[in-house]
C-alpha cells in the first residue's frame, strides 16, 4: 500500500511542474516547490477548518469544562465558571451509580460487539455459497436495514415488543402452551437488555457482512485451492488462509462496532421514551442527563471525558492498528 | 466463486485447472440457503410489520392479528403523516440538507484525502491524525461545546449551520476511507498527466476523481446514510423560535412518539417509519449497478 504512492512524491520534486513548456528552468523549479507546500493546504484547509471548530474546538471545551463548576447559576448569568480542579471527576468516581453504568455498558458493548461480528462474518461466509442472485437480494435487503436511521429501528423494535400491539408478544403466544400476552419486556432489566441489544445486533449486521463480504472477494481462489489439495479442511483453511487475510478488516469494522456501541444512546433512549430507568442508563444517556437534564455541564463533561479514557484505554493497541491501515508515511 | 470454502471432496473434484468455476451442488450449500433464507426473514420481518401496518387503521393494528392484510391499500394514513404530522415539511428538509451536507463531505473530504495520499509535505502526518481521531469520539460527547459554539456564531436554528456540522462530522470517516483508497490507485497515470502539463486541479478533477469513482461512490452512500440517519445532532442545532418547521425528518418522526397521544397516532408513525426507507430505495435505483461493483468487489480494503 505505502509502495503505491512512493513513485508520485520524487516526481513532484523533480523540476518538471505544471508549466513544463515554459523554457525558464529557475522559474518552473519555484513555482513546482512551491505548489507542493501551498497545494496541500489549498486542498485540506476548508475540511481542517471545520473540523477544529466544530469538532476540535468542541472536544477541547468539553475537557475544560470538566474541570469547572458549570451549572444553572453560571448559564443564566453568564459568570466565569469557577475551576474546582478535580473535583467533578472524584464526584463522578465515587458515585456507585457511575460505576454500575459502566459496567453496565461495557457488558453491552462487549456482548453486542461479539454477537454482530460473528454473525455478520457467519452471513459474509454464507454469501459466498449462494449464486449471485440470492447474494444480491440478500445485500439489497441488508441495505434497508442498514438504511434505517437508529432512531426508526429503535421505534421499530419498541413497537414490536409492545405490551399490547407488538408482534413479538402475538407469535411467542402461539407457541403451545405459552402465555405471552400483554408480556412486558422492559419491566426488568435483563429482559429490556435483550430486546435492546438484539436492535443493535439486527441493525449492526448489515454493515459488517457486506464489508466482510466485499473482503472475502480478495481471498486468492488458488490459496483456497491449494489447501484443499493438500488436505486441509474447511476449518483449516478458514484458520489459515481466510482469516489471516481478512485480519485487517476485521480490526476495523470490529474496532468501529465497539466505538459505535460503547457510545450507545438513541436506541435506550427511544425505547424507554426518553427517561431511561437508572437500569437502562449507558454512559451516553448518563453524561447527558447529568449535563441537560440535572444542568450539571461541569459533571456531564466529566462523564464524557472518563468515557473517552476508557475507550481509548481499552481501545488503544486496536484503533492503532486501524489509523495505520491508511497512514500517511 | 462459490464453491471458494466448499468442503474437500467438492474441491478435489473440481481442482483441475480445467473447470475451475463448475459449481457443483452438496448438501452443505442447501444448509446455506436455508440459513440465508431464515436469516432474510429476521432481516426483512420488522420492515414487512412495518409496511403492513403503515396502511391499517388504529383498530386494524389493535385486532391482534399483525401479519394479515389490511382491509384496503388506503394512502390515508400516508395522507395524514404527510400533512397533519408535517411529515411532507421535515422529508423535504432532510433531503434538502442531506443533498448539500453529503455533496460538501465529499467535496472537501476528497481534496484532503488526495493531498494526504499523494504529496510529502511537513505537518502530512499531524493532519492525517487529526482527521481520524474525530473516529474515536462518540458524538455525544461534544454535544454542548458544540451548542455553544453554534450559539455565538449565530448559526442555530439555521440550515446553514446544521449542514456544517453534517459535513464536519462526516468527514473523519471520510477522509480515513479515502486517504486509504487513493493510496491504492495507480500513480503512473496521475505522473504522466503530470508529464503532460496537467495542473494540479485538473489532475484532481479529470484524473484522480475519475479513477476512485468506486470508492467515492461507495462512500457517498455511507455518508448519505449517515446523515439521513442522524437525530442528535438536529436535536441539537435545530432548536429556538419557530424551530419546528425546519426539523429534519428524524425530529419529526421522534416528535409522533413521544409528544403525541397514546392511541391515536400509531398508524401515522408506522407510515412516518415507512416514508424515511423511500430515499434509499431511490438511492438505490440510482446507484444500482456501483452499488453492485463496488460495495461489493474489494471497494472496502
Amino acid at each position: 500500500m505505502y509502495a503505491v504512492d512512493s513513485p508520485t512524491t520524487p516526481a513532484h520534486r523533480a523540476p518538471v511542474g505544471p508549466g513544463a513548456n515554459e523554457p525558464a528552468p529557475r522559474r518552473r523549479k519555484r513555482r513546482g516547490k512551491g505548489d507542493d507546500v501551498v497545494l496541500p493546504w489549498v486542498l485540506s484547509g476548508p475540511a481542517l477548518l471545520l473540523l477544529a471548530i466544530l469538532l476540535a474546538y468542541p472536544v477541547g471545551r468539553m475537557l475544560v469544562l470538566s474541570f469547572q463548576k458549570f451549572e444553572l447559576k453560571e448559564l443564566w448569568t453568564g459568570a466565569t465558571p469557577k475551576w474546582v480542579g478535580f473535583d467533578n471527576y472524584t464526584a463522578v468516581l465515587s458515585d456507585s451509580a457511575f460505576w454500575s453504568v459502566v459496567q453496565r455498558t461495557v457488558l453491552f458493548t462487549a456482548a453486542s460487539v461479539v454477537l454482530t461480528v460473528l454473525l455478520g462474518l457467519g452471513v459474509a461466509l454464507l454469501m459466498r455459497r449462494v449464486g449471485r442472485v440470492v447474494r444480491m437480494a440478500m445485500i439489497i435487503a441488508m441495505m434497508f436495514v442498514w438504511a434505517l436511521p437508529a432512531l426508526v429501528q429503535a421505534q421499530v423494535f419498541k413497537m414490536m415488543t409492545d405490551s399490547d400491539v407488538g408482534v413479538l408478544n402475538y407469535l411467542i403466544d402461539k407457541l403451545p402452551g405459552v402465555e405471552f400476552q400483554n408480556h412486558s419486556w422492559f419491566y426488568t432489566p435483563t429482559q429490556g437488555w435483550i430486546v435492546i441489544t438484539s436492535c443493535v445486533v439486527w441493525a449492526g449486521i448489515p454493515f459488517l457482512a457486506i464489508t466482510l463480504n466485499a473482503g472475502l472477494t480478495q481471498v486468492p481462489k488458488e490459496l483456497m485451492e491449494a489447501a484443499t489439495v493438500d488436505g486441509a479442511n474447511g476449518w483449516q483453511s478458514f484458520r489459515n488462509i481466510t482469516l489471516p487475510i481478512l485480519k485487517p478488516l476485521l480490526v476495523i469494522v470490529t474496532t468501529l462496532s465497539v466505538i459505535w456501541n460503547f457510545g450507545l444512546f438513541t436506541q435506550n433512549w427511544v425505547m424507554r421514551d426518553g427517561k431511561p430507568e437508572p437500569e437502562f442508563q449507558t454512559l451516553a444517556t448518563y453524561s447527558y442527563v447529568q449535563a441537560f437534564g440535572q444542568n450539571k455541564y461541569g459533571l456531564g463533561s466529566a462523564i464524557a471525558v472518563l468515557t473517552v479514557i476508557l475507550l481509548l484505554g481499552a481501545m488503544a493497541v486496536y484503533i492503532r492498528q486501524m489509523f495505520k491501515i491508511g497512514e500517511v508515511d | 466463486m462459490t464453491d471458494l470454502k466448499s468442503n474437500p471432496s467438492t474441491a478435489a473434484a473440481t481442482s483441475a485447472p480445467a473447470a475451475p468455476k463448475q459449481r457443483k451442488l452438496n448438501p452443505l450449500n442447501g444448509v446455506a440457503h436455508i440459513a440465508l433464507f431464515l436469516w432474510a426473514l429476521a432481516t426483512a420481518g420488522p420492515l414487512i410489520w412495518v409496511l403492513l401496518a403503515s396502511f391499517k387503521n388504529n383498530t386494524e393494528i389493535f385486532l391482534g392479528k399483525p401479519f394479515a392484510m389490511p382491509e384496503h391499500f388506503s394512502f390515508k394514513t400516508y395522507a395524514d403523516a404527510w400533512n397533519e404530522a408535517h411529515i411532507g415539511q421535515y422529508f423535504l428538509n432532510s433531503v434538502f440538507v442531506v443533498l448539500i451536507s453529503t455533496a460538501g463531505t465529499m467535496l472537501l473530504g476528497a481534496m484532503a484525502a488526495y493531498v494526504l495520499a499523494r504529496y510529502k509535505f511537513p505537518g502530512n502526518r499531524a493532519i492525517y491524525y487529526l482527521f481520524v481521531s474525530g473516529l474515536a469520539f462518540p458524538t455525544f460527547m461534544a454535544l454542548a461545546p458544540l451548542f455553544g459554539i453554534m450559539q455565538s456564531l449565530n448559526l442555530l436554528n439555521t440550515y446553514t449551520g446544521l449542514i456544517l456540522v453534517y459535513i464536519a462530522y462526516s468527514l473523519s470517516f471520510t477522509v480515513f476511507f479515502l486517504v486509504a483508497f487513493f493510496k491504492t490507485l495507480p500513480a503512473e497515470i496521475d505522473e504522466a498527466a503530470m508529464v503532460d502539463g496537467a495542473g494540479h486541479l485538473r489532475r484532481f478533477f479529470q484524473i484522480m476523481m475519475p479513477m476512485a469513482k468506486s470508492g467515492l461512490i461507495s462512500i457517498t452512500i455511507f455518508n448519505i446514510v449517515g446523515q439521513w440517519n442522524q437525530y442528535l445532532l438536529p436535536v441539537v442545532v435545530m432548536q429556538g423560535a419557530g424551530a419546528d418547521s425546519k426539523w429534519v425528518l428524524t425530529q419529526g418522526i421522534a416528535n409522533i412518539s413521544t409528544s403525541a397521544g397514546y392511541h391515536a397516532e400509531w398508524s401515522t408513525l408506522f407510515a412516518a417509519l415507512t416514508l424515511s426507507i423511500l430515499p434509499m430505495i431511490v438511492v438505490y435505483a440510482i446507484f444500482q449497478r456501483q452499488i453492485q461493483a463496488g460495495l461489493t468487489a474489494g471497494a472496502v480494503k
